[in-house]
């Protein structure tokens, strides 16, 4: 991954000079001798405007303009924001982006740590916990709990009564808590893989010094581990914030019952006939404002302090002991598992082998039909499978290699306006999926490009929408990696590219492949611009799985679930393979 | 048929049913080989320009649309249906925003809210046109647009379900206003009516018939909240809950899996709802787009609609199993301006009275 990272590099700066090759005379001549990295910036900014700007631009547009007359006005603003029942929404959206962050930094920080630094055994399994946590689509995770959790009917409360005698329920779904402990057991991975991926980078040494001055573990990793994987942690918690509020599937499955509206939930009234796309534009203006102040607030916690933990001077890594505690922290990860992934699977397994999912358990129920109707007479099934993971592959590769880019570029501060490209980048996260889609639409859709149903419109569109998390993970990667060893590159005679190309991406291999395979799982399960950019060429899975929800198709859907999380699973096992053998190499 | 609570004509569908068995040649003429001759005159034409048609529908489910979408195709070689399958609002929101791009995609447009239709033909963004074929559906199905604009071409009802483990024969609810015995408390589920125009058009029924009463009522026995009016079945399915204001088709659907699901046609009034489709103004492929028109009201579409669970428009084409003849049981159905004006209404109210 990183070496295509690498050539990438020089190949659209290579493309940019031939564009640039046509005007001639002055400006190719300085265009020759221009540093590489001039020519891969002014490309960025192209990227960006065609995947952010511009959509983004129609959406402002779109906002500030009267939906009858086309003049300009501030009307929609006071529709979006003239109501208390629109603000407690937004005021609801933020306090649930909070907990879950919250829930999940509780779930995934001592797992990470364990993980990564300590003789817990099974790491492995933790590892294999996180992925299988993630690459659950947040839908069908949010069914399952409602089986376990339902106040009348779920499996949990009904194991309560029994054992209990008692005639009352133990836990809920349809509640405020309930729909943020479901985001989070979705959503913790964010938290792990950011966490997880800063502790690999940190050498003992400094837990060393800590103990040689006499620190034990507690206090050592109190102290020195965690707060130096502070940016890596903070980073995992605001993309768990932003995606909780941009979340529409769980909170209109979980929350319309539990009378929760949420900011997502609210947009999709704004959709109702009379469609209100400029009051729905207005409405989602303020988050990204939020994601403005929340980069900022990041960039004033880290600003002064060196986090940079991995220098050209080696440093050795061993893990930590931690007698009998181990088998505790193991026991945790164990819960995790039990909660995020054991539980749900259960239920969506039984419902993808039963022949109705309403009886339950039992043999004469059991069938493999759901499984043999999709794969051998559903129509749009196979080409719906194709399509998700051609498109999410694609729009990981591209994802990743332009964050690199934009990464090196802000964290080196190569080239001016670095922190506006950053921000570009993270912007398309607080917009919901269903928002960012009409912004595409309405740049893309039509003439000149007429790009409506094809797979570039939901290659270009998934792209944008995780470009934040390709970022946000380059950006964290480079935030370790001291400029010391490229300033050896240059001084050695390397230029810029040689530099990334040989030091950087190799350094950075795990954070690239960790991000793209990121972007990739979010990619396969993503829905709320797939469900409104989708051509009848262009179908995915998670469109097909929302059809079936919609028509209360529940067997045919887990299985529909089942085979997605299988596909991936394969995907994401090559994928460790290939990096964690290397990265086995690299450390021994 | 315009009347809220009046019985949808008996006399039509002992007709129509008549007709079927008397003169199955006639219908006979619905094949590939055999078209009517208006058919064949559009089908014709439409080959002779190139003509392929864009389908931009809510109704049904996707695999029962790509079905029509298909048997359009084998009945017309040569004249492609291109499905483009959303809900309703997100179809209406495409259509809207192609016509502000003036991009002309969309040919025949199949919304499940009639309210999108009164705007479109307000707005002048409709063309006229009345298919020969709508004189082969139910009477009380015809002309609800008496202009010719829009036509019926789906229909689907609104019931009581319930789940028949829990709820004994004799507790079985059998009018709408059995939902609102306290002994359904945290017992019943419903969908919302700002997701789903099926539950917006039950809800302005439930109004009209016994006023915003029944709701505040209704909030007394805390029902279960959804969105679709499909997940009703879902709830009834897993046992949250036990009866549910939920569409005859999807339940039978999944009862004939074997879950253990079932359905009352209420004494006080099964709700049907009218789904309607039109061409849209300016089309580039009108002879295709009228063919569609022709071909969704005719004999082969209402069969691949009863293959899927759908309720049809025709009644010369036996129904799924466990769906009872609509000539049989009361039909209740606000009229148009009733949906158009009432929705918004009672989404407000909703929000108010649910809190959600």
């Amino acid at each position: 991954m990183s070496s295509s990272a690498a050539d990438a590099a020089p190949k659209t700066a290579a493309a940019a000079r031939a564009a640039a090759a046509a005007p001639e005379g002055v400006l190719l001549r300085r265009l020759r001798y221009a540093e590489p990295a001039t020519l891969l910036w002014i490309v960025l900014i192209g990227v960006l405007v065609v995947l952010v700007v511009w959509p983004v631009a129609e959406l402002l547009l779109t906002s500030l303009r009267s939906a009858r007359t086309g003049t300009f006005t501030l009307s929609n603003y006071a529709a979006a924001y003239g109501r208390t029942r629109y603000v407690d929404a937004l005021l609801n959206s933020l306090a649930l982006g909070a907990v879950s962050a919250a829930i999940c930094a509780v779930l995934a920080v001592p797992m990470a740590w364990a993980a990564s630094r300590t003789d817990m055994p099974g790491r492995g399994f933790a590892w294999l916990t996180v992925l299988a946590a993630f690459i659950i689509p947040p839908y069908l995770g949010a069914i399952g709990w409602i089986l376990l959790a339902g106040p009348n009917s779920g499996w949990i409360n009904q194991a309560w009564m029994w054992l209990t005698g008692s005639e009352h329920s133990i836990v809920n779904v349809y509640s405020f808590w309930g729909l943020a402990f479901v985001i989070a057991l979705n959503a913790y991975p964010f938290v792990f893989i950011f966490a997880k991926s800063g502790l690999d980078l940190i050498s003992s040494e400094m837990e060393d010094a800590a103990n040689i001055l006499g620190a034990g573990t507690w206090l050592t990793t109190m102290r020195i581990t965690l707060p130096l994987v502070g940016p890596a942690i903070l980073a995992g918690v605001i993309l768990v914030f932003l995606e909780t509020i941009a979340l529409f599937g769980t909170p209109a499955i979980i929350g319309i019952p539990a009378r929760i509206n949420v900011v997502t939930t609210q947009l999709w009234q704004f959709f109702e006939a009379p469609v209100r796309a400029e009051v729905a534009a207005a409405y989602a203006m303020p988050l990204l404002l939020i994601t403005a102040l929340l980069i900022l607030v990041q960039r004033l916690l880290l600003g002064r302090k060196g986090y940079v933990s991995q220098t050209g001077k080696g440093g050795e890594r061993r893990p930590i002991p931690l007698g009998p505690l181990r088998w505790v922290m193991f026991g945790w990860c164990v819960l995790v598992f039990l909660l995020s992934v054991a539980a749900p699977m259960v239920a969506l397994v039984q419902a993808s082998f039963a022949k109705a999912w309403g009886r339950g358990f039992s043999f004469d129920n059991l069938t493999l039909g759901n499984y043999t109707y999709l794969l051998f007479e559903h129509d749009a099934a196979w080409s719906a499978v194709v399509n998700t993971f051609v498109f999410a592959a694609a729009s990981a590769t591209f994802a990743v290699v332009v964050a690199l880019a934009i990464a090196y570029i802000v964290k080196r501060r190569v080239m001016p306006f670095g922190s506006l490209l950053a921000f570009l980048c993270m912007a398309p996260f607080v917009i919901p999926g269903i928002v960012m889609a009409i912004g595409f639409y309405a740049a893309y859709a039509g003439p000149p490009l007429l790009l409506y149903g094809t797979s570039a419109m939901m290659i270009l569109a998934f792209t944008t929408r995780f470009l934040p998390i390709a970022y946000a993970n380059g950006a964290a990667g480079m935030q370790m990696i001291h400029p010391e060893m490229e300033e050896a590159v240059r001084i050695l005679g390397g230029g810029r590219i040689t530099a990334i190309r040989r030091v950087v991406a190799p350094l950075l291999k795990k954070a690239l492949l960790g991000g793209w395979l990121l972007v990739f799982i979010l990619a396969t399960r993503e829905l709320s611009a797939a469900i409104f950019l989708v051509g009848p060429e262009t179908r995915t899975i998670s469109v097909l799985l929302y059809d079936l929800s919609e028509e209360g198709n529940f067997e045919v859907l887990s299985a529909l679930g089942g085979i997605l999380l299988v596909i991936t699973l394969a995907f994401v096992g090559i994928g460790m393979k290939l990096i964690g053998r290397d990265f086995m190499l690299r450390r021994e | 048929m315009n009347s809220g609570d009046r019985r949808l004509g008996r006399r039509a569908f002992g007709a129509l049913a008549g007709l079927g068995l008397a003169a199955p040649r006639v219908l006979r003429a619905q094949t590939a080989t055999e078209m009517a001759p208006h058919e064949r005159r559009l089908y014709e034409a439409a080959r002779a320009r190139n003509e392929q048609v864009t389908w931009y529908t809510a109704h049904y489910n996707s695999e029962t649309a790509e079905a029509i979408g298909r048997a359009f195709d084998e009945t017309y070689p040569g004249v492609q249906a291109k499905v483009v399958r959303t809900t309703a609002q997100v179809a209406f929101q495409r259509l809207s925003q192609d016509m502000r791009a003036r991009v002309q995609n969309c040919d025949v447009f199949s919304s499940t809210d009639v309210g999108h239709y009164v705007q479109l033909k307000a707005d002048g963004k409709l063309e006229k046109y009345v298919p020969e074929n709508t004189s082969q559906i139910i009477a009380d199905l015809r002309n609800i647009d008496p202009d010719g604009f829009y036509h019926t071409t789906s229909i689907g009802t609104v019931l009581i379900n319930f789940n028949a483990d829990r709820v004994k024969p004799e507790d079985r609810p059998r009018k709408w206003t059995d939902l609102l015995d306290p002994r359904w408390k945290d017992r019943v589920t419903v969908g919302h009516p700002g997701f789903s125009g099926y539950v917006g058009t039950w809800v302005v029924m439930m109004r009209k018939l016994y006023g915003w009463d029944y709701f505040t009522r209704l909030e007394r026995n805390k029902p279960q909240i959804g969105r679709s009016i499909n997940d009703t079945v879902t709830m009834l399915n897993s046992g949250e809950r036990w009866v549910g204001a939920g569409p005859g088709a999807t339940t039978l659907r999944s009862a004939s899996r074997g879950n253990p699901l079932g359905v009352n046609y209420p004494e006080d009034g099964t709700l049907l709802m009218i789904s309607p489709s039109a061409i849209v103004k300016g089309t580039r492929n009108p002879n295709a787009a009228r063919l569609f028109m022709e071909f969704l009201l005719g004999k082969r579409a209402s069969e691949v609609q009863v293959q899927n669970y759908s309720e049809i428009v025709r009644s010369d084409v036996p129904l799924f199993p466990g769906a009872k003849n609509l000539s049989e049981v009361k039909l209740i159905r606000p009229t148009t301006e009733e949906i158009d004006q009432g929705i918004p209404e009672v989404k407000e109210l909703w929000r108010e009275t649910f809190g959600v």
